[in-house]
């Protein structure tokens, strides 16, 4: 609409001869293709014949409204020429009656009905060039086919010729009565005699913007008989969505006089598929409608195995061509609502995208980007609709047919999925065709469904011999591949993880396990594995929160979201000064920072554990990276149980405060193999001189038998002055063997200790254990303590070394010996 | 032989899997049915149709199998929809497998017959056991089939 209001200033109609001859310039110009969308296939020669004849007309019209012309300020007199030529235009339209002219090309005819439309004042207003400005939007808005259709009336005045009789027969009887009466079209106000516009006509047109596209298609429909042959070749082409002007040779000459005309031309009708096919008595329902756009969509055969006279079922996305291809087109008109809502979105988006990605004129209301976007999921269901017309011949089970579509999607799809989806194809009927692949991504899941069904159904009919059985079963394919794909997904995004090990570490590890176990049972000749559960890999994507920013803005939007939410009470620190909540508070602040020590070591400690099994994971090229990374993880634990002044020794301090807590103890038991050994001793050792301390803590929960293991593994890499070291330890102080003896984890230490020095004498005999007397001198101790604590508070070990005996077999003489034996026995009995 | 998780190892169900490979000639129509067994006993046995992501399922063509001591009889029933929620187990009939049971397929009325007997002497035994207990002052609160929170 807006572009005809815009010609207002750009036409002169003053000149109407001038006006003719530019028109014929532009005819040319627009005529200029000889092939393709653009060309029209009518007979150039009647063409030329009715142009001839216009000319004719012409004249006369400007003879005639040179006589006639008194009110009208040089405007030719419509109304004579309306009557003069009605006649003329009535015998000159039963041949091209046949031809029904589109309502869209009445618009210039529409004039009568404009005038008869418009309000009477205006038609006395004519006289004066300023009203021509008026006339002129008058004619553009009836020279919209919508307009002229909907605001004309009944007009008894003008005889319908006898051409129209079988126009009668439409839709616009209104449109064409003046259709017939307005062969000549000329930007100026007709004038009527007062009985044709006083016949009882409704208001004013409506605006052209209410008619919905709808139903000027439907208009445009209705006169398309003989259309076809025309149209048939550009239906399909929707590069050009207003296609080139499809109008009838007889609207032609009508256009060409008008400067409307021509703007119609520009702008081009919408496409009118042509008619005839409907009436045949063919069954349409079988046929899948075609998407509007018939680029081809990877793999698949253009969509042309569709008879052209089906109409296309996607109003929607036929306003999106037009859209897209004629950014300026003034018909758009409200897009019609989709006849069914549509369950999955996606259903329509591929096409759309489709459209969009193949549109030549990727400008107009979408951003470039959306051009070749298509999402694996829509390309996956594009490429699966595409098989869901096949029919699933073959033996095997009809696996996901969108194992294809899944690989694109799912990194998993495992290959025996694959595989079984080769024989099928090949082992369906041989005798039958396979059906056409329609692209069926558009149609509501019910029409697909149905379309499957039905070209299964004849499948399986001639194709029995190859033992088609499933297409038999009526009920088969309920579920459509979409939706069997739609379940299978949800499963699987469930499974997503970027990083199984963090996510599902136990599972992950489980199923390691097996697999291990399961190949040392096997022979290596057996291939077989076991059932593995698919899950999707997905690639790892960082995520990073930034808050949203406008650029060129000053300071930032205070956004508040889940990752950044509004502040609601300011948390303000008060300290207290009471004394006693200090020392309380310290004693809690302590605690509070060993934990923190302890997770923060916890943490690196279970990377260096993760260490082995990463790197056999990444790849050689970030092996050394990790390897680094392992190295500097190793030292930070080593360095944290340091002193902070030697930087050389083991602080006893940090060792006890970290002992002090369960996890603490925890933590040391799994350290320990991953110290250096200088380090592990003087660990051990601190444990050792502590032992009291961290025995009285432990009353309760008996975490320090955890620490017997790597302890032990530590002792037996000992050299022998180490291990006297390590036994003076334990008896350190006064009474703090006592002490050890009543704690399991303290009897069970001493033992290793006495267990591994009798093991040194006795494997080698130059053993330096013996060089100085300090061990001689602790296990006379040792036993001593032994033989004076009463059997009870001996604290029963964890196990008893086996060469104990021996040992103080050595050292003691036979009576004691026994006593010792009784004592040990005892105690181990007890346990 | 590596399968999808949750329910979607169920897609290859649907319809008439048959898994073995045609005859020589004949047409040898192999549609596998699934048998269900539902949380309040029932045992249900038809073609799957479909499924979502819950387990519901779609049956066609539906036999309600009641089994009393040997004998069993099918209720025909027509098409079932099953919340996922009261699934216990579900499986595929094979067909294939010879059928060497020494169960005995007997009618309609028969088996409601048995099975009406045996809900009777099972809910006597059970009174008897009641009285019994009350007795002694005892009581086992009895535990219905339905979950109770």
């Amino acid at each position: 609409m807006f572009r005809f209001q815009s010609l207002d200033e750009d036409c002169t109609l003053e000149e109407e001869d001038e006006g003719l001859v530019e028109e014929e310039d532009e005819i040319d110009q627009f005529n200029d293709d000889t092939f393709g969308a653009g060309a029209i296939n009518d007979d150039w020669q009647e063409e030329h014949k009715r142009l001839a004849e216009l000319d004719e007309r012409d004249e006369l019209a400007a003879g005639l409204s040179l006589g006639g012309g008194g009110t009208l300020g040089g405007e030719p007199d419509l109304g004579g020429t309306q009557h003069s030529s009605s006649s003329s235009s009535s015998s000159r339209l039963p041949p091209s009656a046949g031809r029904l002219p589109l309502p869209s090309s009445l618009p210039p005819l529409g004039f009568s009905s404009s005038s008869s439309g418009l309000p009477p004042p205006d038609v006395e207003d004519r006289p004066g060039d300023g009203d021509l400005a008026e006339s002129l939007a008058r004619l553009i808005l009836e020279a919209d086919p919508a307009i002229a259709g909907v605001g004309a009336a009944e007009r008894p005045g003008p005889p319908p010729g006898p051409g129209l009789s079988g126009l009668h027969g439409l839709d616009q009887p209104r449109v064409l009565q003046q259709t017939s009466s307005i062969p000549h079209q000329h930007p100026h106000h007709p004038q009527l005699p007062p009985g044709p516009s006083a016949s009882g006509l409704p208001p004013g047109p409506p605006p052209s913007s209410m008619l919905s596209y709808q139903q000027q298609q439907h208009l445009m429909r209705r006169g398309t008989a003989p259309m076809g042959q025309m149209n048939s070749h550009s239906i399909w082409e929707n590069s050009m969505g207003f296609g080139p002007v499809s109008v009838t040779p007889g609207l032609v000459t009508h256009m060409e006089d008008s400067p409307l005309m021509s703007i119609i031309k520009e702008v081009g009708l919408p496409k009118r598929p042509p008619q005839g096919r409907n009436d045949e008595g063919r069954d349409l329902s079988e046929r899948v409608p075609p998407p509007r756009s018939s680029s081809p969509v990877i793999g698949s055969p253009p969509v042309r195995a569709v008879p052209i006279g089906t109409p296309p079922k996607q109003p929607m996305s036929h306003a999106l061509n037009h859209q897209i291809h004629h950014p300026t087109a003034v018909h758009v008109r409200a897009p019609v609502q989709h006849r069914y809502p549509t369950p999955f979105p996606e259903r329509l988006s591929p096409n759309t995208l489709l459209n969009i990605a193949n549109s030549p004129l990727c400008r107009g209301p979408f951003p470039p980007r959306v051009g070749p976007v298509l999402s694996q999921i829509q390309r996956a269901q594009l490429l699966n609709s595409q098989v869901a017309g096949f029919p699933r011949g073959g033996p095997g089970p009809p696996l996901l047919p969108g194992g294809g579509g899944f690989r694109p999607f799912f990194g998993g799809p495992p290959p025996p999925h694959g595989h079984r989806m080769g024989p099928p194809p090949p082992h369906g009927p041989p005798n039958h065709t396979p059906p056409i692949r329609h692209n069926t991504t558009h149609l509501h899941p019910q029409h697909r469904r149905m379309l499957t069904q039905r070209m299964q159904s004849r499948g399986g009919d001639r194709g029995r011999t190859g033992g088609d059985r499933r297409s038999r079963d009526p009920y088969s394919n309920l579920m459509t591949q979409k939706e069997k794909e739609w379940v299978t997904k949800i499963q699987m995004m469930q499974l997503q993880s970027t990083d199984p090990y963090l996510d599902d570490y136990y599972y992950q590890n489980y199923y390691e396990k097996m697999e291990k176990r399961q190949e040392r049972e096997r022979d290596s000749s057996k291939k077989e594995h076991t059932t593995k559960l698919i899950t999707p890999q997905v690639a790892k994507v960082e995520h990073t929160y930034r808050p949203v920013q406008f650029a060129g803005s000053l300071g930032k939007l205070t956004v508040s979201s889940v990752n950044n939410p509004r502040k609601m009470i300011d948390a303000v620190v008060t300290t207290r000064t009471d004394d006693e909540e200090k020392r309380e508070k310290q004693v809690w602040n302590k605690r509070r920072q060993i934990l923190y020590t302890v997770e923060k070591m916890y943490s690196l400690l279970l990377e260096v554990q993760d260490f082995e099994k990463r790197f056999v994971q990444t790849p050689e090229e970030d092996r050394d990276a990790l390897v680094e990374q392992h190295k500097s993880n190793t030292e930070q634990l080593c360095s944290s149980l340091m002193e902070k002044e030697w930087e050389d020794r083991v602080s006893d301090e940090q060792c006890v405060m970290i002992m002090s807590v369960r996890k603490g103890k925890r933590l040391i038991s799994r350290l320990l193999p991953f110290l250096p050994s200088p380090q592990a001793t003087a660990v051990v050792m601190a444990i050792a001189r502590n032992l009291p301390a961290l025995a009285k803590k432990d009353k309760q929960d008996q975490v320090l038998c955890w620490l017997v293991e790597p302890v032990s593994t530590v002792i037996q890499s000992l050299s022998s002055s180490s291990l006297t070291d390590l036994l003076q330890e334990l008896q350190g102080s006064e009474g703090q063997l006592a002490t050890v003896l009543h704690n399991k984890f303290g009897v069970t230490l001493l033992y290793l200790i006495l267990s591994e020095g009798e093991r040194m004498q006795s494997s080698d005999p130059n053993c330096q254990l013996m060089d100085d007397n300090r061990w001689t001198e602790l296990v006379f101790s040792v036993t001593r303590e032994l033989l004076s604590v009463p059997s009870s508070a001996l604290s029963p070990p964890l196990f008893t070394p086996p060469n104990l005996l021996s040992l103080f077999s050595r050292y003691v003489d036979r009576q004691r010996l026994e006593l010792l034996q009784d004592k040990l026995q005892m105690s181990a009995l007890s346990r | 032989m590596n399968y999808v998780p949750g329910t979607a190892s169920l897609i290859d169900d649907i319809d008439n899997v048959a898994s073995c490979l045609p005859q020589t000639g004949s047409i040898v129509t192999d549609y596998n049915k699934h048998l269900v067994l539902l949380r309040d006993g029932r045992t249900l046995i038809g073609y799957l149709r479909s499924i979502d992501q819950f387990a519901n399922l779609v049956f066609h063509q539906t036999v309600e199998r009641i089994h009393v001591g040997k004998k069993f009889g099918d209720i025909p029933r027509g098409i079932f929809i099953v919340r996922g929620e009261n699934v216990v187990l579900l499986g595929e009939i094979d067909v294939e497998k010879p059928c060497d049971t020494v169960l005995q397929q007997v009618s309609i009325e028969e088996i409601l017959e048995e099975q009406r007997l045996q809900q009777q002497t099972k809910q006597e035994t059970e009174k008897v056991k009641m009285q019994v207990l009350k007795d002694r002052g005892l009581s086992i609160p009895k535990a219905d089939n339905l979950d109770e929170y």
